[in-house]
């Protein structure tokens, strides 16, 4: 028996997950939230490639390069994204920063099978942004370099969990 | 009993023959099993995608879903022609496929499978060659295309 006009619920939780979009030419790729720890205009970036910021050196990631796509970091929307993982720092320079987003964990898709070579590392996910397709870029990849470079002293161990794709779709 | 023997001869001639979707890409005929097309729709701009995979470097979307799509123009090397050109759903192993294809409206067409002849094309995968129209048009192997693998007829 329960009171009238009580309505027996369960909350449900709904897992969601913070995302900054961001445009490299004609493609729109999104980064975990959680990582990032600025966005700089070029004024604010300077003409340095590393970008100092509270103390820290965030390296250059050439992120259009790597991807290879073209993208003209000319314009006036251009920012520098200060990324981190907690153990590397990168400045990534992208062409606009679209939006910060929340999206629910069922709405990160699988990148389809028929992607077979290296974006499997790159992307750990896809997503759609209004109406436009958002690829979720795997954070291990984007900094793997700097990861290997300071993972070196560190030990083996570590750096296995930085550079291999284990942590691809745990962006989503 | 009678029926039952009808109706096994006419299985046995439904399996003799394969009914194919002729399209062209580049004004080139090709075909495809049916069973093998997910439906033909009007093509839409597609997304690209950052890839290394030979020819898959988009996605297109329909509706709420997004399928990747393979690149068979570039891959003949043959233009796709036409003003309003179609999108081929390929029903592929690994999920459905979106291909653009010449803006010509698809045919269907009867096949006997014992005309259907192995060919040793190296540049896509078929399941064989088959004259029509006078025409010898290739059998696209649409559910393992990408996989670089030529498949034996199978008669």
């Amino acid at each position: 028996m329960s009171l009238r006009g009580h309505h027996n619920s369960t909350n449900v939780l709904v897992e969601t997950a913070s995302f900054l979009v961001v445009r490299l030419g004609v493609s729109y790729v999104a980064l975990p939230a959680d990582g990032v720890r600025g966005v700089l205009t070029r004024e604010e970036a300077g003409n340095e490639q590393a970008v100092t910021a509270a103390g820290t050196i965030y390296q250059p990631v050439d992120l259009a390069q790597r991807l290879s796509v073209v993208a003209d970091l000319s314009g006036l929307e251009m920012r520098t994204v200060l990324y981190s993982n907690g153990h590397s720092y990168g400045a990534i320079r992208v062409e606009q920063v679209v939006a910060l987003t929340d999206v629910e964990r069922k709405d990160c898709l699988p990148l389809p099978p028929q992607f077979q070579c290296d974006e499997r590392n790159w992307f750990g996910g896809m997503m759609l942004y209004q109406d436009q397709l958002v690829l979720l870029v795997n954070p291990s990849w984007v900094l793997g370099d700097l990861a290997e470079v300071v993972l070196a002293s560190v030990g083996q161990a570590e750096q296995m969990v930085a550079v291999t794709p284990a942590a691809v779709g745990e962006s989503c | 009993m009678l029926k039952a023997a009808r109706g096994q001869q006419q299985a046995r001639a439904m399996k003799r023959s394969w009914n194919v979707v002729v399209f062209s890409v580049g004004g080139v005929k090709l075909a495809a099993r049916t069973e093998d097309v997910g439906g033909v729709s009007p093509w839409t701009e597609s997304m690209p995608v950052p890839s290394r995979t030979p020819f898959v470097q988009a996605m297109l979307k329909r509706g709420d879903h997004v399928m990747p799509v393979y690149d068979l123009a570039s891959r003949l090397s043959s233009p796709v022609q036409g003003d309003l050109l179609l999108c081929l759903e390929a029903r592929h192993l690994d999920g459905p496929m979106a291909i653009c294809i010449d803006a010509d409206v698809p045919s269907i067409e009867t096949v006997d499978a014992t005309t259907i002849r192995p060919n040793d094309r190296e540049d896509i995968e078929t399941l064989g060659t088959v004259t029509i129209g006078g025409e010898d048009v290739a059998i696209v192997a649409l559910q393992r295309l990408g996989r670089s693998r030529q498949d034996a007829v199978r008669s």
